[in-house]
């Protein structure tokens, strides 16, 4: 499961910066909307991986004594 | 593909991701619908699973479960697990056959796209976005029609101060969105990247010498082999993806 943090994290960055690029073209405020866009993208990536470690070091305890 | 004569564009690793039309539908207002090799390795893909579970219960299912029985009993039984513990175990019966389709589908085509010659359609990011989309617009339905307006709080996590939800709430919407995003380029790039990783090697074993060009021969059996476990992994990922995201909008935090 761990292979997912990556592609979160790459994922959310990219979205983040994209919508605050087309909120600036939107609104004609390039690039302000697209530097807090990026970084809400980073957050929400940093956000996304706790949540997918929480939840695999949640499933590990819970399996411990079947699986390992 | 910037090659230019027809002997590079055969050499190119990527050449096997190209769709062809096989049987050439004319344009219906605007739409070409012709039959590719992926519609025919969709079509594949479907058979092989109705096949298989045709096959099993054609044959009578007994208490005291024949092989293939068996095989059919363990896999349902893995996909009605995940449905359990990510949606739960009342709620989780409706959604049952619908994860159970995705997986078995995925699964299929990702295991005939292995067949050398044939074609794996998730190596298609329209495909797998299609995928992604539709279990997306799923989630969104199944929490409006069960919440209503109230589920709009899935986009503030419980717990956070009011201070802090003007943030919480675009950082939770650029998660959501990115939700399909990702769970469609995870199947995608695995897909494709294992592919190529063939193909360079099977273009490395024809153009070698003789003496040598069994070491890349070997490697794409090995590789092959990986592949396989790749297939059930992504399979297996989208599909416990799939269970959270619903399961997510099912039970609301």
């Amino acid at each position: 499961m761990a292979f997912r943090l990556g592609i979160e994290m790459a994922v959310a960055t990219f979205l983040g910066a994209a919508m605050g690029y087309a909120l600036d073209s939107f609104f004609d405020t390039k690039p302000w909307l697209m530097v807090i866009g990026l970084f809400f993208g980073v957050a929400a990536g940093g956000l996304g991986v706790y949540r997918v470690a929480q939840e695999i070091q949640f499933t590990d305890n819970d399996s411990n004594e079947e699986d390992q | 593909m910037a090659s230019d004569s027809h002997a590079a564009e055969h050499t190119s690793p990527l050449h096997h991701f190209e769709v062809h039309n096989i049987i050439p539908i004319p344009e219906i207002a605007g739409i070409d619908l012709s039959i590719s090799q992926a519609v025919i390795a969709m079509w594949i893909g479907i058979a092989v699973v109705f096949g298989l579970f045709m096959l099993i219960v054609s044959r009578g299912v007994s208490p005291v479960p024949s092989k293939l029985q068996s095989i059919a009993e363990v896999l349902l039984e893995f996909v009605r697990d995940m449905v359990n513990e990510f949606i739960g175990k009342e709620e989780g019966k409706k959604y049952f056959s619908f994860v159970g389709t995705v997986f078995f589908f995925i699964l299929a085509c990702n295991l005939v796209g292995l067949i050398p010659g044939s074609y794996t359609i998730t190596s298609q990011l329209v495909v797998t976005g299609v995928f992604a989309t539709g279990i997306f617009l799923m989630t969104l339905v199944i929490g409006f029609a069960k919440h209503g307006a109230h589920f709009l709080s899935i986009l503030v996590p419980p717990g956070v101060p009011k201070i802090m939800i003007p943030v919480m709430v675009p950082i939770e919407i650029i998660s959501m969105i990115a939700r399909p995003i990702s769970l469609s380029v995870r199947l995608f790039a695995n897909m494709t990247a294992g592919h190529t990783v063939l193909a360079v090697l099977f273009g490395l074993a024809m153009t070698a010498p003789g003496w040598i060009s069994w070491a890349p021969f070997g490697f794409t059996v090995i590789i092959n082999g990986l592949e396989i476990a790749i297939a059930f992994i992504q399979a297996y990922i989208f599909t416990i993806l799939t269970c959270v995201y619903i399961g997510d909008a099912v039970k609301l935090h």
